[in-house]
């Protein structure tokens, strides 16, 4: 009787059980027909590999929110989208400046007839003309202390009676109606800016989207939110952003009048990069921007087509790259790769106010030649990288192919000579050193990496795992024995990367090594009052040579980027500096829809 | 409210003991001694630490918790605009993965010793020992890129679209999660079967199913409440992971990067919230074990 009861339970329990595991399948199935949403045609999908913080320009301080501020913000001035070396050219200006002999003042006459974006920030919400008011406007918020700008920097010292107004704001003496000598406007077309000394990177950081212009309304209404509320008079507006997930602009009816560049580099007609010449911008009607920070999601999604280009994740490299040439099967998916240098330098820094590595130069020699950067490439760079011998990168004016870094090479022989010749024979007496680090996995392995070299060397190296802020603090602090660090210009000038040695920067300013040489610095300063020239190569020359015989840096690579792309996505070409390229891009939508096709 | 104290006065200590200094990293890579300082000003990091905890402490009351010093956003919108994300990714599998594992432990417990039972805790143990990041990878790769069945990742900002989104990120939550919960429910189960009370039950011809679903699940779900609703606080970060596999605009990395940032108003603002959930849902595991079975009194 009681088995036959419990036969009877068993089956019903297991009625139940198939009942479970079958609704849960219907379910699943019911959901996996449903499909994807799609976009449409004329829109550019790009991926962003963080999240994006804000949309205010005078906050954008890094590469993903300047991606998107930079399409729908403009400044006076910005850059050749095709030409090499980089060229700058009128933006909002009519025109490039008139600069008076001594270089002190930069007259600008503004475009004719730009309008602000329309938004309900203005009258019956219409966009309105832009007048010179609005750049002083606009500078002004990136001199307030109140605003907290990591921009300033870009004029700091630079325009009469801006430092002054600021610590006046700062101290409650002073608002915006105050006027500023350095920054004068005659009428509304005419900017003059007044310098305190001549500042030749000027053109440069006004090609900077912190520097672009923002109209008064739009800060005022939104006040603190104007960082969700962008209206500038860019060639895309924001239409909506779901905060870390995407972003979607689209075309600004209002902005009119550029063209798609008409020359280029000789390479630029056969590669099609001149088939639209002169026709008006921007291509797109649309821009998905999807925020992405994991690798494989992005780099799966390319592949599907979901976005046009993306940079090759390191895990996928061998999938995407075979004999240093786009692989068959990305070939086969219709792409095409793009090889483009980065105008950036990674070091590995040392406290030149450390009582043992500040003092000897030998050791710090030493240290550099017995690091294999060949070897590092090969581990953390996959190829993508090539030697740095200087602290200028490929690209820059003042960088000199040619030039070999003696200590540069890896020569572990002459390394453990310098090391006797330092007074620390097989690292014998030497103290353990730190290397600091922060605490992503590929920061560790190369510190990792850095301790084994060191060790063959005698030296002892214990690794300081930090995380990013603790890492600055300790940086900025003085606090750090040797770190590793990458720099990434700001404009294309060598001036943007020795000043990282100059000595009025140290530490808590860029200078984070703390170096000081006098004449490094009298011909620093001499640099800062030359225009780019023979003269002032020359003088970038010299200083690369203390620097060199300093030693007060490892050189470590400057990085390549390797970028697949569609062939659906035209006029793609990656700029190493800009990033309202976007206006260039355009979608072939029959020839996407037949690739998409077979993806 | 001391728990509460404590809390803040931890959360703060720790704050200003360990961790970078936020004028510095707010300051930019160009900002020179000055420029920090008027930073630190305008954070209100010069005032005397108990000012700044004091400030904490209105803050908390008003449940204003100002803005992110490094996203500079809102911090209430910031979370309840992630809160949303996160709960439509945590909760529907949660409970999935709830009722599933019960189902599941009390089967193996029911055919205890028998193929089926084997195969369940063969299955868990091997679930158990493959990494989270495992079954992310591999199953957007394979459902998501390979098969097509579900979109790689994505998301939409309507209820009613972006359900397809969340298909494949519920999978991944729901497999991690059954390993270790059905181990545990099975041995609940597995206690409650060889009790007086079920051998009285068939003694006096219960029917089994009146047994299993009747008297044995009620007087299991004690400890079973006990592991879930403990759970229940964790949902509203949801998972980072998952989140950031997936695309999903959660809150799963608002406090990693808060960290990661030295974004003190938002980790003050999360460890708050946190602390406040898990004492509620605390407080809410007591009364169910009271709804459950009433010879537990409350007092």
């Amino acid at each position: 009787m009681k088995t036959m009861k419990t036969t009877i339970g068993r089956g019903s329990l297991r009625r139940s059980l198939f009942f479970c595991v079958g609704f849960i399948t219907l379910t699943l199935v019911a959901v996996a027909c449903t499909k994807e949403k799609s976009e449409e045609e004329n829109t550019l999908n790009l991926v962003i590999s963080s999240n994006v913080k804000g949309l205010d320009p005078i906050d954008v301080s890094d590469v993903y929110s300047s991606r998107v501020t930079s399409q729908i913000f403009e400044g006076l001035l910005s850059y050749h989208y095709l030409k090499r070396p980089l060229e700058i050219i009128p933006q909002l200006a009519a025109s490039m400046p008139t600069v008076s002999a001594d270089g002190l003042v930069h007259t600008f006459k503004l475009k004719k007839g730009v309008k602000f974006q329309d938004d309900p920030c203005f009258p019956e919400g219409k966009g309105r003309e832009i007048t010179s008011n609005d750049f002083v406007y606009s500078w002004r918020r990136l001199a307030d202390p109140r605003n907290r700008s990591e921009g300033f920097w870009v004029f700091d010292g630079h325009i009469k009676g801006l430092n002054e107004w600021r610590t006046a704001v700062g101290e409650g003496k002073a608002d915006y109606s105050t006027p500023i000598e350095g920054l004068q406007t005659p009428d509304s077309e005419t900017l003059i800016i007044k310098l305190t000394h001549p500042y030749f990177q000027l053109h440069y950081v006004l090609a900077m989207v912190v520097t672009a212009v923002v109209p008064k309304e739009a800060v005022e209404k939104y006040d603190k939110e104007i960082l969700n509320h962008p209206v500038g008079t860019g060639p895309f507006r924001l239409e909506s952003w779901v905060r870390n997930n995407k972003i979607v602009l689209v075309k600004n009816p209002s902005w009119t009048g550029q063209t798609y560049p008409t020359e280029g580099e000789p390479d630029d007609r056969a590669q099609g990069l001149l088939e639209d010449a002169g026709k008006p911008l921007p291509f797109a009607d649309k821009v998905v921007m999807t925020e992405l920070v994991e690798d494989q999601p992005r780099w799966l999604n390319f592949l599907k087509g979901n976005f046009d280009y993306a940079g090759i994740p390191k895990d996928n490299f061998d999938q995407a790259i075979s004999g240093g040439a786009l692989s068959e099967e990305l070939k086969q998916k219709g792409m095409r790769l793009h090889v483009a240098q980065y105008p950036d330098l990674t070091y590995v820094a040392f406290n030149m106010e450390d009582p043992v590595l500040g003092k000897n130069k030998t050791l710090r020699k030493a240290l550099s030649m017995a690091t294999n950067t060949q070897i590092s490439i090969e581990k953390f760079y996959n190829n993508r990288a090539i030697p740095a011998h200087s602290p200028v990168p490929p690209g820059i004016d003042g960088y000199d192919k040619d030039f070999v870094n003696p200590y540069q090479k890896y020569d572990l022989v002459k390394a453990k000579e310098l090391m006797k010749e330092a007074g620390f024979p097989e690292g014998k007496g030497l103290p353990e050193f730190t290397f600091e680090t922060t605490n992503s996995a590929t920061a560790r392995q190369v510190a990792e990496y850095f301790k084994q070299e060191m060790a063959a060397l005698g030296v002892q190296i214990r690794i300081g795992v930090n995380t990013w802020p603790e890492f600055t603090t300790k940086v900025k602090e003085k606090r750090a024995q040797i770190w590793g660090i990458a720099w990434n210009a700001d404009y294309p000038d060598s001036q943007n990367f020795y000043q990282l040695l100059y000595g009025k920067n140290v530490s808590p300013g860029p200078n984070g090594s703390n170096y000081v040489n006098k004449e490094f610095d009298e011909l620093y300063e001499k640099a800062l009052r030359l225009p780019m020239g023979q003269e002032r190569t020359a003088i970038y020359k010299k200083m690369r040579a203390i620097v060199v015989e300093e030693a007060p840096w490892i050189f470590g690579v400057h990085r390549l980027g390797y970028v697949p792309s569609f062939h659906w996505l035209k006029n793609f070409k990656p700029h190493p500096i800009i990033n309202d390229d976007v206006k260039y891009y355009r979608v072939d939508t029959k020839e996407k829809a037949k690739l998409k096709a077979k993806l | 409210m001391p728990i509460l104290f404590g809390i803040t006065l931890l959360t703060f200590t720790l704050f200003n003991v360990a961790g970078g200094d936020p004028a510095v990293q707010f300051a930019g890579k160009n900002a020179s001694a000055v420029q920090i300082e008027q930073i630190r000003h305008e954070l209100g990091l010069d005032r005397p630490l108990y000012q700044q905890y004091f400030f904490y402490l209105k803050q908390i009351v008003s449940l204003d918790f100002g803005r992110s010093w490094s996203s500079r956003q809102q911090i209430s919108t910031l979370i309840v605009d992630g809160v949303g994300a996160s709960l439509s990714v945590s909760v529907p599998p949660f409970f999935i993965s709830v009722a599933l594992c019960i189902v599941l432990a009390m089967f193996s417990a029911f055919f205890r010793g028998r193929l089926f039972d084997r195969s369940i805790m063969v299955g868990c143990l091997g679930l158990m020992s493959i990494s989270y990041l495992v079954y992310i990878m591999v199953f957007q790769y394979l459902l998501g890129y390979k098969m097509g069945l579900f979109p790689i990742s994505g998301w939409d900002a309507s209820w009613v679209d972006r359900w397809p989104y969340l298909i494949l990120p519920w999978i991944c939550i729901v497999v991690v999660s059954l390993g270790a919960n059905v181990l545990l429910y099975r041995a609940v189960f597995m206690e409650e079967i060889f009790q007086d009370y079920v051998r009285t039950a068939k003694a006096k011809g219960l029917n089994t199913r009146i047994i299993y679903l009747k008297h044995i699940l009620k007087n299991a779900m004690i400890p079973i409440i006990t592991v879930v609703v403990i759970q229940m606080p964790y949902l509203y970060t949801g998972s980072l992971l998952v989140e950031n596999f997936f695309g999903i605009p959660g809150i799963g990395g608002l406090l990693v990067q808060a960290l990661a940032n030295a974004d003190f108003p938002v980790i003050k603002a999360m460890v708050f919230i946190g602390s406040v959930l898990y004492m509620v849902f605390s407080l809410l595991s007591d009364l169910l074990y009271a709804l459950v079975d009433p010879r537990v009194q409350l007092k």
